[in-house]
């Protein structure tokens, strides 16, 4: 027989104003199961709490109802209690008769009749409970960061700073991303290169990060502290392990290919680095281009190379390993303005630049050694327009959302022709201006003061005429069309999610939004974790963001990390799916539903007609089910229950007023 | 059948939350001190997800006079898809009582989020009034069928 | 018929004989010359005892669970109605398309007490769905059989007399549970309805329990009901499954837009999946 014990808080008069606590608890005396009732001043405090202990042992109790605030408020506390006696912690329900009760109801009489009605469907329940045990799952001390720009290269700093092992997965033959290709960053500009490449460096010599440029995260299986990830090397045909980055062979390399890096505006080799201060400092032939590799032809890199590290022949490879947690920073790409835009002259005219090619025009290691030239003829542009939101807050032509960092560098860009080219004319048009951080504002009012000439609305065509390029637009400040005659137009254009992120994503169990930007598990107060227990991420795979906030949301996912690689052990919540695999037909109902795939199928060993058989049942991963119990709605049998919800408990709940 | 006055008559009402919206919803309409009629019992739940059909006909069989699913909106599930799910098996569940022959009134679903106390109040507001309305419920009522 | 009745013994024969399969599943004659019932051939020369008339109103799938363990094939007489069922039971884990081979059968509607049988009236698919081999020309399917006449019938009508006219029918049921016995959905392991430990529903008989049974059962097979309506048929009580059958298939299909069951093997299910789309109409 069951031996339950009722507590009915007071909550001082919280509670007891407006309940009459000590009929509740009378009533609670006379239900079936129950051997002692009583009311608690403050069922939460020490004293209160001293009291059930001692009640739990003068009385044998073995399963507790606390009728008190609501259990989101206390359960915890409680359950801590109950660890420290005889009791199962788990053989507890709290009666919500604050925040359900007292506090909503007026009327004496009907909120304690109700307090009583609550009191006996938690007791029906709680004479289900079954005593549950958490169990632990080991930790595996390592991090994987997918994703070498500044957010996960902050990351992964952090984090093997803090003690552990990291392995940084990069697509791209270096680290750096976008930010190293920036020429000077908003509203100090202080030099974007010169102060990432020093962290890019500390990340390829630190003692507890593994590199692996040119790679791609092929599988992601397991869970929360043990995640086993297989990782794709895609072949560079230049043995790093040997190759000292001498230069040699990129130096006599005769094909010359636009650099992607400078974006189209300058030239690299075929056998290339990034770019020069690249993270390795080693270089990868790209195979699509390099004429050896496409028409058997050259081979000069490998004649001239001192050590031998060419490998033509080399082939894509697979390793894995076995990670705690993973840190997603998978960056964004720009839009491809040109298929949105066909107004803009859809990419026809050359002197029509995105935001980032004008960061390389304006960068000193750039392709022009920071000399602002037309990209068509090299002549110094007398003028310019910079046209905000293209492709961001457009939703006819491409994205709603704002990309946030672009009204600050149409600022800088402006401030920056102004600077180098005297008497420059800059004309911005712009839907609204938006300067939220510090001393963003003051450096928007100074690009004004140097004479950059704001024009509130969108332009609407782009032509060339003259050689000139006329930009027609509306003021929509004086209602009147404008049209400027300028050498040059720079388009902000709209972040996007980097391409594959999501499916990257996909493989550790992350949505992404309907933007394709990865979803947070919270976007308050889980900002960098994921529903993905284990996985989190940072920087722009959550959506646009500037430097300062992709920096401090990776430091944000590291310090997670952290928190979780320092456990030996993970206490798993008991509270999770269990099948009874003697009833299952393996109908895969509970798997379709599983939000974390935490459901496959198994075969047992059976007994049909006298034979031994194999049968196909339903199996749960306790480190992945995350205990919201989809299956067991979706089991027509029932045989895969949530403890410590079970049908069985739920239906006495439901029961419980009507005996 | 016995006539009832309708007006004297304090419906029960069963509802079934989840945890992470709609529960945490109730418990704010709690903290402002928000009023609402007494009516209604809570069973908790992690998740609406976790509402098996099957109970909605239980409350019926044993005496609600109306039941009450809620959740979180759609793309906020604590469990990402769990009220997806929920949204079709009850809007299966709702036309198949309707066939069956109990009011439409009596069975219904809300999205109530953790910070819509209001909504909350006003739903147990709404649906109350609209169960008291129709009347004690007797269709599919053990205790009727036995008495 | 004679045509299909005599390829279908050739065929069975043939396969038992070259040991293909250990089991031919058909439809034998009985002392009724109105009726047929289900054969089990498990000797080449027993095929002739095979018959295929317009009596043969049994849908025989669900049999081939008796075989699904076991090391051989078990050949099946496959018209539509068997062909979805086998769709269904694979599509719910039961059955692997590995171990029955289908002969498939073009229908023409078969007959009950001399009328078009009930079940066949509204069948869309009398050519198989799924088989190995077809035995003779594929048939013309009926174009719209007003499937959910009588569903829209009872829909029309005011709640308390759908209400009363559910309390009337489910009022003669004896739990029999024959229904749940025929049906291809119905392929649980264990029924909900012997869960008694967690005590789904009562056992009593009365028109209470009955009619939770008969909505539960419904609703279990409400995204998944391959319209045989072997249930109806079965039915000692003559209780009309089929019309809330049929109402949840026309809501499967209004709702989620999900045409039909058992079209194919690897189906999804419209309460196995979802769309964010989908409608809000209780809201």
């Amino acid at each position: 027989m069951a031996r339950a014990g009722v507590f009915i808080c007071h909550c001082g008069s919280n509670i007891a104003s407006v309940i009459d606590v000590e009929q509740v608890a009378k009533s609670a005396e006379q239900m079936t199961g129950v051997v002692y009732a009583a009311t608690n001043k403050y069922a939460c405090s020490i004293s209160g709490q001293e009291m059930m202990k001692q009640a739990i042992i003068d009385h044998q109790l073995d399963r507790l109802v606390i009728a008190s605030c609501t259990p989101r408020m206390h359960e915890t506390t409680f359950r801590k209690m109950l660890g420290k006696t005889s009791v199962n912690p788990y053989m507890l329900e709290v009666a919500n008769i604050r925040e359900q009760c007292s506090w909503v109801h007026t009327d004496k009489e009907k909120a304690t009749a109700k307090a009583i009605d609550l009191v006996r469907m938690s007791l029906a329940k709680v004479l289900k409970n079954q005593p549950l045990f958490t169990s632990s799952i080991p930790v595996c001390k390592k991090c994987l960061v997918i994703g070498g720009g500044i957010a996960g290269i902050q990351a992964a700093l952090d984090i093997a700073d803090g003690g552990y092992e990291v392995t940084l997965v990069e697509r791209e033959p270096s680290l750096g991303g976008k930010m190293v290709m920036l020429d000077k960053t908003f509203p100090t500009l202080d030099c974007s290169a010169c102060i990432s490449t020093p962290k890019m460096a500390e990340v390829g010599a630190h003692p507890r990060i593994k590199l692996m440029s040119s790679c791609e995260v092929s599988a992601v299986s397991g869970y929360i502290g043990n995640f086993e990830v297989t990782i794709k090397q895609n072949p560079r045909y230049v043995d790093h392990d040997i190759c000292t980055g001498c230069g040699l062979c990129e130096e006599k390399c005769p094909t010359k290919l636009k650099s992607s890096f400078d974006q189209g505006l300058g030239q690299r080799k075929a056998i290339y680095k990034l770019f020069p201060q690249a993270v390795p400092a080693k270089p990868v032939i790209d195979a699509q281009h390099c004429t050896k590799l496409t028409k058997d032809k050259c081979g000069v890199c490998a004649k001239v190379c001192p050590l031998g590290c060419i490998n033509f022949a080399d082939q894509e490879s697979y390793t894995t390993d076995t990670f705690g947690a993973i840190i997603l920073a998978t960056g964004y790409q720009l839009i491809d303005w040109g298929s949105h835009y066909p107004e803009y002259g859809g990419g026809a005219y050359a002197d029509v630049i995105s935001g980032l090619q004008f960061e390389r025009l304006v960068n000193a290691s750039g392709p022009t050694e920071g000399k602002i030239k037309r990209p068509s003829d090299g002549a110094q542009p007398k003028s310019v327009a910079i046209i905000k939101c293209v492709g961001s807050r457009d939703v006819a032509k491409a994205h709603g959302y704002c990309s946030r960092a672009c009204c600050m560098y149409a600022a800088k860009h402006a401030h920056q022709t102004i600077e180098k080219i005297a008497g420059a004319q800059v004309y911005i048009f712009y839907i609204d201006v938006r300067t939220p951080g510090k001393a963003y504002e003051e450096f928007y009012d100074r690009t004004r003061e140097d004479g950059a000439v704001y024009i509130r609305g969108r332009v609407s065509k782009i032509y060339e005429e003259n050689g000139k390029l006329i930009c027609k637009g509306e003021d929509t400040l004086i209602g009147k069309q404008v049209t400027v005659e300028v050498d040059l137009v720079v388009l902000e254009t709209a972040m996007e999610p980097a391409a594959n992120s999501g499916q990257t994503a996909a493989l550790a169990g992350v949505s992404a939004d309907k933007d394709g930007w990865l979803t947070e598990a919270h976007p308050k107060l889980r900002p960098v974790e994921t529903q993905s227990a284990g996985v989190f991420l940072c920087g722009t795979a959550q959506g646009p963001k500037d430097i300062p906030d992709t920096v401090a949301q990776a430091s944000a996912a590291a310090a997670k990390v952290l928190g979780l690689l320092a456990k030996d052990e993970l206490e798993t919540s008991p509270m999770i799916s269990a099948v009874d695999t003697s009833k299952c037909s393996g109908c895969r109902f509970c798997e379709q539903v599983c939000p974390v795939k935490a459901i496959s199928m198994i075969d047992i060993p059976s007994i049909y007609n006298g034979q031994k058989v194999k049968r196909t049942v339903a199996q749960v991963n306790s480190g992945l089910c995350s205990g919201c119990g989809a299956c067991s709605a979706a089991c027509r049998t029932g045989c895969i229950d949530l403890l410590g919800f079970t049908n069985k408990q739920i239906l006495e709940e439901v029961d419980a007023l009507w005996q | 059948m016995a006539i009832t006055d309708n007006t004297n008559f304090e419906p029960k009402i069963l509802a079934f939350c989840c945890n992470w919206c709609t529960y945490t919803g109730a418990d704010l309409a709690g903290l402002n001190r928000m009023k609402y009629p007494d009516n209604i019992r809570i069973i908790r739940l992690p998740c609406s997800g976790r509402v098996n059909p099957q109970f909605i006909l239980r409350a019926f069989q044993k005496g609600y006079d109306g039941v009450l699913v809620c959740g979180c909106h759609p793309g906020d599930c604590h469990y990402t898809s769990g009220n997806y799910f929920t949204r079709r098996r009850f809007l299966l569940m709702k036309r198949l009582l309707e066939f069956a022959g109990i009011e439409r009134e009596r069975f219904q679903a809300r999205w109530i989020s953790g910070s819509e106390a209001g909504k909350f109040r006003d739903t147990i507001l709404k649906v109350t009034e609209e169960i008291r309305a129709l009347g004690p419920n007797h269709r599919m009522k053990e205790a009727d069928i036995y008495d | 018929m004679t045509d299909i009745q005599n390829i279908l013994r050739e065929r069975a024969h043939a396969l038992l004989d070259e040991g293909k399969i250990a089991c031919f599943i058909g439809w034998g004659a009985t002392r009724f010359n109105e009726r047929a019932m289900p054969k089990f051939i498990f000797k080449a020369e027993e095929s002739s005892s095979l018959v295929y008339n317009e009596h043969c109103l049994n849908t025989l799938a669900k049999y081939t669970l008796d075989f699904q363990y076991g090391a051989e094939k078990v050949g099946l007489a496959t018209r539509g109605c068997e062909a979805r069922a086998i769709n269904r039971l694979i599509a719910d884990g039961r059955l692997s398309r590995d171990k029955v081979y289908l002969l498939g059968i073009p229908c023409q509607g078969m007959l009950e007490h001399g009328k078009p049988a009930d079940k066949c009236v509204f069948c869309r698919h009398r050519n198989p769905v799924v088989y190995d081999e077809l035995l003779g020309e594929k048939t013309i399917e009926l174009q719209n059989p007003p499937r959910f006449e009588s569903v829209l019938e009872l829909e029309n009508k005011s709640d308390t007399e759908r209400y009363d006219f559910w309390q009337k029918q489910f009022a003669k049921c004896i739990r029999c549970y024959a229904c749940r016995n025929v049906c291809p959905a119905c392929n649980c392991l264990e029924c909900y309805t012997e869960q008694y430990r967690t005590g789904w529903q009562g056992k009593q008989a009365n028109t209470l329990e009955n009619s939770v049974f008969g909505f539960t059962r419904a609703y279990h097979i409400g995204d998944r009901c391959i319209e045989c309506g072997e249930c109806e048929r079965i039915c000692p009580m003559e209780i009309p499954l089929m019309k809330v059958n049929r109402k949840l298939v026309k809501d499967v299909e209004e709702l989620f837009g999900v045409e039909e069951s058992g079209l194919s093997e690897d189906e999804i299910h419209a309460l196995g999946s979802y769309n964010k789309e989908d409608l809000e109409e209780f809201m």
